[in-house]
């Protein structure tokens, strides 16, 4: 298999079919989405499937908010034949430490300014919304109806049909094993299935972003890390919005389907791309929810798994263009919230890419800013 | 055979057949009630004197094929479910059998089955002629059968082997057509129907349902099971509580 691409975009997760579908709805010709494994087999599909747009940054919130646009008309937007199941039962972020409360004043103030309709709750409004909660354990909270879950499958596979429809080519079970550059311009990428010549390559590949780049010969400013999450057995809906902590360090939402999904974050998770699961976290996330939300202790764990985080220093995207490398294009770094960025980070990619003005100024969100010592850190991550 | 098994031999079924002339002239009570046991409703039920006095209770029934009518009074009285109303007079190639159903739900009139012999297996197609619910729970279905097949049909089974409405995952309900479908739209792993579909995310984590996904798999692609990619199986290999976990509580 010898090919020609326009733009070959490496990761077939939410962000790669996402942008492929935004370039092809463009009018860009000969796009191809390499995936070395099936579609939403990494980061995407092993992901909470939580949608917020309650954060800590401007940029992220701005990102955040045109993607729930996006999102409540996107079995519409892309056509899909089945449903991506967008449930917005909200999102109710609870304060352990009075540090944490004051913050999210602070944030909500900056959430309402940007439209996002947020609101901060003492401990026994909050406990209205999730009866089943130990108020006690919190100083505060804050909740928006707007907020919700996703299915990261269906959703995946919604943009990657309606790219396919624009023309777009998927070669999955294909992996890139290294990237041809001349004369500080990309011109192919190679595959255990052949050489695609290109050039435009974009960075999408979750976890792998930082072996791409170094394909390249660039250096990423990520790294992936192991986060864990479990599920329990279906029951009647009782919890309508997700639980989340950061200081507290929990994320918990019952789905439309009746499981509760759970994960927490933990510093000594390696960093080598194991995706493999542990006892320890089992013990730890099964400890702080029936402290939290002490009647869950009677649901059934069904299954574990793990994916991978792409942090960055500020727990925000890097987007756009690498300036050692022309058409080189990174959307990479998420920071455990790639999912819920995704027609963002599409829209975006596709306009930064064609040269456009983009629709949310993301330029200091670029690669650049590390090194300029230009970061604005995100505090609301798990 | 039958201690064993449950299944009659062709000795057992030689004895207690009604002689071929006496099928042919209309309905007859066909007893297969093999084994002694304390029990006679059948012989209390008979209005025509045709299933004789029991000397001992725990005796067989013994049937005078020459006044029973085949009204079927004692089908639907045998505890047993072990008596049959065949009548081979209906049509040149057909015959009725009656048959005791206890299952739900009932098929409809008209409809068509797989006929059953004893052993469950399919023998023939048939069609319900009737079917008649009774106040004991007892209901009677009539199955139309080739001839041939009158003393051997016995049961009979709504669902094709292979019929698409066949659940394949258990747990979330997903059945063979859906599987199949996802098959013909392009998804070849078992991860990815596993994602879109729900099929093996239940409490069980697809103990069955993965090898005939797999199974589907391989007919439709032509690869072998062993060259397939097996999705993960993930712990705890058997639903246990949070608070279990948590601590503060055992499992008793």
């Amino acid at each position: 298999m010898n090919k020609a691409a326009e733009v070959v975009i490496i990761g077939g997760g939410i962000s790669g079919c996402s942008i492929a579908y935004n370039l092809a709805k463009k009018g860009v010709k000969d796009i191809i989405v390499v995936e070395k494994s099936f579609l939403a087999s990494g980061s995407t599909g092993r992901c909470g499937a939580g949608i917020r747009m309650q954060w800590g940054t401007e940029q992220n919130c701005r990102l955040s908010k045109l993607s729930v646009e996006f999102f409540e008309n996107a079995n519409e937007e892309l056509g899909y034949d089945r449903d991506i199941e967008f449930n917005q039962g909200g999102y109710l972020i609870v304060a352990g430490t009075e540090e944490e409360n004051e913050q999210f004043k602070k944030n909500v103030e900056l959430q309402n300014k940007l439209g996002i309709p947020s609101v901060y709750l003492t401990p026994k409004e909050a406990k209205e919304i999730i009866p089943h909660m130990d108020e006690t354990k919190i100083l505060g909270a804050t909740f928006c109806e707007k907020d919700g879950h996703l299915n990261p499958f269906h959703t995946t596979e919604a943009y990657a049909k309606a790219a396919k429809r624009l023309g777009v080519e998927f070669l999955t079970f294909t992996e890139v094993t290294g990237i041809d550059t001349k004369c500080g311009r990309v011109i192919g990428v190679r595959t255990n299935k052949g050489y695609i010549s290109t050039p435009i390559v974009v960075n999408a590949a979750g976890g792998y972003a930082k072996r791409i780049g170094e394909m390249a010969g660039i250096d990423i400013p990520v790294y992936a890390q192991r986060h864990q999450i479990l599920v329990t057995e279906p029951v009647e809906p009782m919890q309508k919005p997700m639980y989340m902590g950061f200081s507290l360090n929990i994320y918990i939402q019952q789905t439309p389907h009746g499981s509760f999904i759970m994960g927490r974050g933990d510093d000594s998770e390696p960093t080598d791309l194991r995706i493999t699961s542990s006892w320890q976290f089992l013990e730890e996330m099964a400890k702080t929810c029936c402290e939290l939300l002490p009647p869950l202790r009677n649901l059934n764990i069904v299954r574990q798994w793990a994916g991978l985080y792409t942090m960055t220093e500020d727990a925000q995207p890097i987007y756009g263009a690498v300036e050692e490398l022309e058409g080189f294009y990174l959307a990479v770094g998420f920071s455990g919230h790639g999912f819920m960025l995704a027609p963002a980070t599409g829209l975006l990619m596709a306009e930064t890419i064609l040269g456009e003005e983009t629709t949310i100024d993301i330029s200091n969100l670029d690669i650049g800013r590390f090194k300029r010592n230009e970061l604005v850190f995100e505090s609301s991550v798990v | 055979m039958l201690i064993k098994t449950g299944v009659p031999d062709i000795e057992d079924i030689m004895e207690i057949t009604p002689p071929k002339r006496r099928r042919e002239k209309g309905p007859v009570a066909v007893i297969e009630c093999f084994q002694r046991i304390p029990c006679n409703p059948c012989y209390t039920a008979c209005r025509f004197g045709a299933i004789k006095e029991f000397e001992d209770i725990n005796d067989r029934p013994k049937i005078d094929y020459d006044k029973c009518t085949g009204c079927g009074l004692c089908l639907t009285v045998c505890p047993g479910l072990a008596i049959f109303i065949v009548d081979e007079s209906y049509s040149e190639k057909e015959a009725l059998v009656k048959i005791p159903y206890e299952f739900l739900p009932l098929p409809e009139e008209g409809s068509f089955v797989i006929g059953l012999n004893r052993e469950g297996k399919p023998v023939c197609r048939a069609q319900v002629k009737k079917v008649q619910k009774m106040k004991n729970k007892t209901n009677i279905v009539t199955l139309v059968v080739p001839k041939e097949h009158s003393m051997d049909v016995r049961s009979f089974s709504m669902k094709d082997y292979d019929d698409e409405n066949t659940i394949i995952c258990r747990c979330e309900g997903i059945t063979l057509g859906e599987v199949r479908k996802l098959i013909q739209e392009g998804y070849r792993t078992v991860d990815e129907i596993k994602r879109i579909s729900r099929a093996g995310m239940g409490p069980c984590q697809g103990r069955t349902c993965r090898q005939l996904i797999m199974q589907e798999i391989a007919k439709f692609t032509g690869q072998k099971m062993e060259d397939m990619l097996m999705p993960t199986f993930r712990p705890p290999t058997k639903p246990i509580k949070l608070g279990i976990i948590a601590g503060g509580e055992s499992d008793e």
